[in-house]
């Protein structure tokens, strides 16, 4: 999916793509893992290329996440997992989760190079 | 798909993960080295070349490989690491303790 996006807008760097799609992909995972618990869950994942930035926001009705965002540190070196949230947050520029009402939601923005 | 190379000497072992090492394919990453280094190969090389993306249960994977590996009197070292497995390694300072070499020769070579 992300692909075809970026063969759409060929403009956007390869750095940002590859940090964009690392925050998508770790997001996902953290939404299959831990608001679906084993459980087969669908979100809805919107993508939006601008000018000035790349964003995505997914929407889920899974679990509630308690997580405090300010507070996402990378573990030990020599932790074998917890480093997802972490590695999302470092590669974008804003990085968001709200519950509203019964649904998870997680936006996240890239401000593009130049 | 994860191919395994166990001709590269008798102590150690090339392992080539292809595609996307995300959490649908690390579980097998993980068995495939508890295997190996069970088996007596305890030099283990992650090539890394056919690989184009790392997700953090892959770099999980690869950090409990270098642990087993080491346990054993051996190591875990990684090569033809591409932009987005450099760019995550970087993200999660991991760049110091999985340290990517050129090629598989190279790495089963340093010290």
């Amino acid at each position: 999916m992300l692909e075809a996006l970026w063969g759409e807008y060929d403009d956007v760097t390869p750095s940002d793509r590859i940090l964009f799609e690392t925050a998508v992909i770790e997001i996902a995972g953290n939404i299959a893992q831990h608001a679906a618990a084993g459980v087969p869950l669908q979100f809805t994942l919107n993508l939006w290329v601008e000018p000035d930035r790349v964003e995505a926001e997914f929407r889920d009705h899974g679990r509630r996440v308690d997580i405090d965002l300010d507070v996402v540190a990378l573990p030990d070196d020599s932790a074998e997992s917890g480093r997802g949230l972490a590695m999302a947050r470092a590669a974008v520029d804003e990085f968001h989760y709200r519950r509203d009402g019964s649904t998870n939601q997680w936006r996240i923005v890239r401000r593009r190079q130049r | 798909m994860i191919e395994v190379d166990t001709h590269v000497g008798e102590d150690a072992a090339d392992i080539r993960p292809r595609g996307r090492l995300t959490m649908v394919v690390t579980p097998q990453l993980r068995t495939l080295i508890n295997e190996t280094v069970q088996a007596g190969r305890a030099r283990i090389v992650v090539d890394l070349a056919g690989c184009e993306f790392v997700d953090s249960s892959g770099l999980g994977a690869l950090i409990a490989g270098l642990k087993t590996a080491r346990q054993a009197g051996g190591d875990l070292r990684i090569a033809g690491v591409g932009p987005q497995i450099a760019t995550v390694l970087r993200l999660t300072n991991l760049d110091r303790v999985l340290r990517p070499h050129d090629t598989v020769a190279g790495a089963l070579g340093a010290g």
